[in-house]
This record gives structure tokens, sequence and C-alpha cells, in this order.
């Protein structure tokens, strides 16, 4: 069963609603034409979690063992729903939900906008339209308590069972929440963000969400710190290596500031940085230095790490996560918080937070970009960018750019120091996500990997691709810039998945990388080349 | 049947503006949501390619202009022209233009005819041969706005209908309210073609009937007009009942949520009211959440 799969059928019984064939994917350019097939789920993963779906696994719901099980299932389900439509329980985004739900003229204009239903070979179910389609038949039976004319007139006759819901929930898990589809339609409805939303009920009224997001990501981090795992005090063993590390790249050794009361800027890394990719923290803390700017990192839990999951799935656990980064900046008396290059954690920061720090909680905050490409662009370090001398593309984080308008910024630091830049199509605010947004780059559940890699992210891989298509020698080395540190972990896994750093020389990296392998005062290459 | 038709127009017009305003007021008086604008946005410097304030070093203290203007010619050409619809699917845009322009036409002709019978009871003369420029230019007026509206209608009607019938996309997600809202648009532009052609080819019988609506005088129309006349009214009183309303919601959609970039600055009037809403009980039930807190309670948890 596939593309003519009826909205009726979601909630009907079935091993798998719909199968992805490998060979109905979005073909991608040779040498990754081939098709491969996806990894399936074991008999055991499929007893125990409901999967039937897509055959994919985000969430993991484990199934009902009683049919009490399932009708509190529903019923609390409904509760949320109520919930979702109340004034007091979600200021938040009430408005905007509404409007979606209640304005769509179903159009279909926005389904080719979407990344993940182009690349599925456009299945039924990833549509943008389809989830709301659902939630909107539910709220007309369930809650508006439709007549039977009325239903049969609106179309709204749907069954709520277990299966339905916990494949709605799992189908909110297969949007990247990227909103290229809200930027087409001409009414202003949002899909994605009841993609948003409905992960929202499931979260806070049932605590069910995705693993990664929730007990390792938010909870986590407002435990111990970060997302990582990393605590206070392994932070300053990190810190200490970071700086034997710039001094031996340098030759001289720089003072990474922690906890430095007064400063006027706090810097917000993703704390991914720090144990993935140290040299991004390391490359802010040399270019920092070399422009004489005062700055300082935080030491305070969830002070170090700029993550807020929260922002994908739970608004209270969002708000929790802001208003601690916003707690550590008033601690520290900075004049002001500044953003490292992870996306999500500027939208979290400058734009929900907005309206959620308000008092002595209301420091300025900013992205790192303007602040980089003033360092840049007004000569205040010194580069050359035959450094750079290879062939740049640059990654466009839905986060920063169509949710937030950065999108100059790290356009003008690449022009001026990456001699072979070369844009992908599309870029700016209509860039494709890289399929790894919304909580989805780190989401390791199960087969849910190979499903990113040939689903969300396939679009991207196929825009890596045709941007270097001028240079498919594997010996001329090649640079994927992306100024966030989801989409490199995105990227890592891509890269890696299609063999891509083998087969065409395609690396990945952030911004600040870049600028500090162009500075004149460095003896070697601060780009080493080594995947990792 | 004279006084039913008053009283119909009468009920008709006073019904949708009573329910789109009451739809409209329910709509904005929602609670001041978090930020969830989407680039470009219109009133920025930066509109060209999408960039924000938020490319600035201390953004926050520098001034900000915003380009209202732009936004409201923004919006307003997408009215007349649809032309996301035409860039990106135009098969559809074909069928969707006329019916759009039907609809546009039509209540431009039903504000036209209204002011055109102010103007007759005010004694201006409104036909061809009018000593008034005034008068000659509401009846030319009137004539192709009617005339455009009612062609256009119907073909837009019937295009649309047969659209959603045969696109695999559309038509899973149509509903039989859909169709039975195309047939009913089909009515009302066919009566009026049908009035117009036969039964009234100047319009002055329905000048005439609005004249009488104004002055409370029931005048006496012809079957084939009358018929136009109570499938509109009626039209008017269904419409609320659909998404039509997207029309207006947009404009809400555009301005208080795609464009709504304005900051929270401390002190200012909109973080007032989100101190006001922080205060309110939420009763979320997942254990994590601590059900029975304000927001402001359970957030700094």
């Amino acid at each position: 069963m596939k593309r003519k799969m009826k909205i009726e059928d979601f909630g009907r019984p079935a091993r798998q609603l719909v199968t992805l064939e490998p060979s109905d994917l979005l073909p991608l350019p040779p040498p990754y034409d081939e098709p491969r097939p996806l990894k399936q789920l074991s008999e055991e993963q499929r007893e125990r979690y409901e999967a039937s779906l897509d055959g994919f696994v985000g969430i993991g719901i484990t199934k009902p063992a009683s049919a009490k099980e399932e009708e509190e299932f529903v019923r609390k389900f409904l509760s949320g729903l109520k919930k979702l439509l109340s004034k007091e329980n979600n200021w938040t985004f009430l408005q905007p939900l509404v409007h979606s739900l209640d304005y769509c003229v179903k159009c279909q204009l926005c389904n080719d906008s979407c990344p993940a239903y182009v690349a599925s070979g456009k299945q039924e179910i990833y549509r943008p339209t389809f989830r709301p389609e659902i939630l909107r038949r539910i709220i007309n039976k369930y809650l508006k308590k439709e007549s039977g004319i009325l239903r049969k007139l609106t179309a709204s006759d749907i069954d709520l069972n277990f299966t339905l819901l916990a494949r709605l929930a799992e189908l909110a898990y297969r949007c990247s929440l990227c909103r290229r589809c809200a930027q087409v339609c001409p009414l202003g409805i949002d899909n994605a963000l009841i993609s948003r939303e409905i992960r929202k009920l499931f979260s806070q009224e049932m605590g069910i969400a995705v693993r990664e997001l929730h007990e390792q990501g938010t909870v986590q981090q407002l435990k111990v710190g970060s997302s990582t795992g990393i605590t206070p005090k392994a932070l300053a063993n990190i810190i200490a290596f970071m700086e034997d590390d710039i001094e031996e790249k340098m030759g001289r050794r720089i003072e990474i500031p922690v906890d430095k009361e007064g400063a006027d800027m706090l810097l917000l890394h993703n704390a991914g940085e720090f144990l993935a990719w140290p040299e991004n923290p390391e490359a802010f803390a040399i270019l920092l230095d070399a422009a004489g700017i005062s700055w300082t990192l935080s030491s305070e839990i969830a002070g170090y790490d700029a993550v807020n999951y929260g922002i994908w799935y739970d608004d209270v656990q969002a708000a929790r996560v802001a208003i601690h980064h916003a707690e550590a900046a008033r601690r520290l008396k900075v004049k002001k918080i500044c953003v490292g290059e992870c996306g999500h954690s500027h939208k979290a920061m400058l734009v929900i937070a907005d309206r959620i720090l308000t008092g002595d909680l209301n420091i300025p905050r900013e992205s790192a970009l303007p602040l980089l490409a003033d360092l840049v662009c007004n000569g205040k370090i010194k580069l050359d960018p035959k450094r750079n001398d290879f062939p740049v593309t640059l990654h466009d984080p839905c986060n920063m750019v169509r949710l937030m308008g950065i999108v100059e910024p790290q356009r003008k630091i690449v022009r001026a120091i990456c001699p072979q830049f070369r844009e992908m199509e599309p870029h700016g605010v209509e860039n494709y996500c890289c399929g790894g947004g919304s909580g989805f780059a780190i989401m390791q559940s199960m087969n849910f990997p190979d499903w990113r890699n040939n689903v969300s992210a396939r679009m991207k891989m196929k825009q890596i691709l045709e941007a270097f298509g001028d240079v498919p020698d594997p010996a001329q080395k090649k640079y994927v810039c992306a100024p966030c540190s989801n989409c490199k972990g995105l990227l890592r896994d891509l890269i890696e998945y299609h063999g891509a750093w083998e087969k065409s020389g395609i690396f990945y990296g952030g911004l600040v990388e870049l600028i500090v392998n162009a500075m004149t005062d460095l003896k070697k290459p601060f780009i080493e080349w080594e995947w990792h | 049947m004279n006084i039913f038709l008053v009283v119909l127009t009468y009920f008709g017009y006073i019904f949708i503006m009573a329910m789109y305003t009451t739809k409209a007021v329910k709509f904005l008086r929602l609670p001041r949501h978090l930020r969830w604008e989407l680039y470009p946005v219109m009133h920025e410097e930066r509109y060209r390619y999408g960039g924000s304030y938020f490319e600035e070093i201390d953004w926050i203290t520098r001034s900000r202009r915003k380009g209202r203007l732009r936004s409201i010619y923004f919006l307003l050409k997408e009215y007349f022209t649809m032309g996301e619809y035409l860039k990106r699917h135009i098969t559809y845009w074909l069928v969707l233009y006329p019916w759009h322009i039907g609809f546009i036409l039509i209540i431009g002709f039903h504000i036209c005819t209204f002011f055109a019978a102010v103007a007759m009871l005010l004694g201006l003369p409104v036909s061809g041969e009018s000593s008034f420029v005034a008068g000659r230019l509401f009846y030319y007026v009137l004539l192709v706005m009617g005339v455009v509206s009612f062609i256009s209608g119907v073909i837009g009607s019937v295009g649309i209908l047969v659209k959603r019938l045969s696109d695999d996309d559309l038509r899973p997600y149509a509903t039989p309210q859909n169709y039975i809202t195309y047939l009913f648009c089909l009515a009302v532009f066919m009566s009026g073609l049908y009035a117009w052609y036969f039964v009234d080819p100047t319009f002055s019988e329905y000048r005439e009937f609005w004249m009488g609506l104004i002055a409370w005088r029931p005048i006496t129309v012809a079957p084939g007009a009358a018929l136009h006349i109570i499938l509109f009214d009626v039209f008017l009183i269904y419409l609320p009942f659909t998404r039509s309303m997207h029309y207006i919601t947009r404009i809400f959609a555009f301005f208080l949520i795609r464009w709504d970039d304005e900051p929270n600055l401390r002190g200012s009037g909109l973080e007032r009211e989100l101190i006001k809403q922080f205060g309110q009980q939420v009763t979320w039930s997942a254990p994590h959440i601590g059900s029975g807190k304000t927001w402001s309670e359970l957030v700094k948890k």
C-alpha cells in the first residue's frame, strides 16, 4: 500500500501502513544512484513497539497490554487535545494553531516544498497536509462533537484507537519542522506547527516523547548541566584540553575564560561541540582573543550547553531551559548573551525565549554570526583567503535562516575568505533542511537513522552532490560549511552513510574553522581534513 | 414576495457581518503567543533576501523601521494575482483565479450597487446616457463588474469542481461540503448571468431594488432577478459555515504570526501582557510538568 493509501486507512489494523521501497526514493546522482535496502526492525522489536506506520521507530511507544490500557491511552489523548485548544494551557501557540487548523483549504500547494515528502517518492503519509487532516477530523468528531450528517459533510468520520494515535505520534516525528511548507502557503497555514503541537500534546499530557529529546535531552540538561552528560567538572577538563590543543596548533597558549564576572558577553555553545568538534569552540576562542573581545563561558548547570530541545516538543521544558540560560548570564552580570554555531539554540534563545524571559532575565541576546562577519569583513583579523582555496558550499540551518532571517553574515564571510565558494540551490530562506532538524540528528532509536539518511536528509545529499558536481575527484577535498551543531551531526552521519568522503572527498565543518584556517599568523592549517 | 426579498437581503448581510465579526474578534482575542515568525518578513528593511534585524550586532540598541505599506502591498498583490498558485500550480491557478475573481467582483458589484442606489436616491441619475460623469461611471463600472463576475464565477466554479474531482492530490482531501459549495457558487453565478442576460441587461432593475431596500420601499423584481437575489442572500448566510473567512484571517496570520517579529523589551506593554499570562493555571498531566501550578511557577522548577 503506497501512494493510494486513504486517510480513512490510518487507524485500520495493518502490520505496516506504508512500506518504503528504495527504488521509489528520490534518485541521487552517480555514484550514489544504486538503491540500498532499508534496515528492518526485528520481530521482537515489532512485537514490543508500535511500528505499524512505516516500519521505522522514532519514539518507541509500547503497545497496551489490555483493552483497559488502550481505553486509558485514548482518554488521555482526548484530555490533552482539549488542553491543546485551551487558552490557559496553550497560550504559547493557540492562535497560530487555531488558524492552521481552521483555515487550511487543502490546496496542496505546500506538498512539493517538503523535502521528506518529495524524497520519499511522495508517500501519502508524509504529505504536509496529512497529519493536520487526521487531527482536524479527530477534533471535529470528538471535541466539536459534530452530528452524523455534519461529519459526513466534513468527512470527519474517524475512530480513535491506540494504533491510530500511536501512528499519529510517530508521524509527528517524520516532519523536521523546517517550515518550508508554511513559507509557500498563501494563506499563512503552518502544517509544521501542527506536527510540533501533536508532539507537545503527547509530551505534556501523556509523558510520551523521544528519549533523546526528553530523558537524555532536557531532563538531563536541567539535572546535570548538559544533554551530552558533561558535568561542570568534566567541562573544566575539556577546557584544559582545548587550551592545550590551541597551544599546540598556534604555538601560544590562550586562556579560555570561564565564569568571568562582568565580561561583555556570555558565549553559549552547543555542548556537543565540546565532545565531537572541540575545534569549533577552540576557533571561537582564537578569534575572540585575536579581536580583543571581553567574553566568558559559564560553568553553571545548563549555562554551558546552549541546546534547548524543548522547542521541538514541549513548551514547559523549553521555558525551563531558557530560564536556566538566562539565569547563568544574570549571575555573571554579562552585558549580553551570544549564541555560537547552533541553529536551534539561536531560535530558542533569540526568538522563542523572547516572550518567556521578562524583567532582569531579559538580557540582550544575539547571534555570533554578525560579530564574526564584522571581524572578517572589517579587517579586524589578518586573513589570507588563499589558505581556503578549495571548493566550499554553505548549508543554511533552517532555524537561523528561514526562521530568524540571519542570511547574509555567513555569506559575507565565506565570500570573503573562500575563493571557490559556491551556493547550493535553492539557498537562503528557501534552503532545504539538512534532514536532522527538530531532533532527527540526535535520534538513534532502532532503525530511525536509516529513515533519516534515506528520506529526510536525501534532498540535502542531492544538493551537496550537485554543488560539487564540477569537482567529482575525491582527491580534491571539499568543505560543506554548516554553522550549526545539529546540522553537522547530521552531515557526519549522512556523509559516512553514503561514503561521500571516500567517493567524493566531501568533508564538513563549521564556519569559524574556515575563518581561523585563513588566519595568517597560524603556522599550519587549522582544518586537518581528518574524518571523525 | 417583495417584503420577503427585502427581509432576506437585510438578514443575509447582517448575518454574514455579525458572524465574520464574531469569528474575527474571537480569533483576535486569543492570547499573545510565542514568536513564530517566518522569513522573509515583508516589513523588514532586508526583506529582499529574507534578512532580519538579527543580522546586526547589538540589534537591540538600534532603531527598527517597519515598511508597513510594503506588507500591505504584498498582501493586496497576492489577493489580486494569486501569484503563489501561478508559480507553483498553474493548472489549479487557471480555475482558482477566475473563481476568486468572480467573488471579488461580485462583492465589488454589490458595494457599488449600494452606493449607486444611494446616489440615485440623492438625485443622481445612473445610466449610460446620464448627463453626470459619476452617473455614467457607476453605470459602466457596475456593468463590467457584474458581467465579468458572473462569467468568471461560472468558469471558476465549474473548473474548480472538475479540478478537485480529477486531481489525485486534491480529491482525497475534498469533502462533500466542498462540492456543495462549488455547486452553490455555480448556481449563484449562473443565476446572475441569467438575470443579466434575460431579465436586466443594464442592472437598472437591480439598482431599483437596492433603492427600495435603502428607502424601505419594496420594489417588484422579475422572477429571474428574484431568484438570483434569493440565491445570493442564502449564499451570504452559508458562507460563514465554510472556510471562506480565510480571506480575512489570512491578514491576521501574516501580521500577527508570520511577520510578528516584535521584540519583548523590558518594561514594555508586551512584557506586561506576558507577565499577566504567566499567572494562569496550567493543568497538563504529564509527570514532569507538575500540574496545578501557574505557568511562572512551573517553569522555574
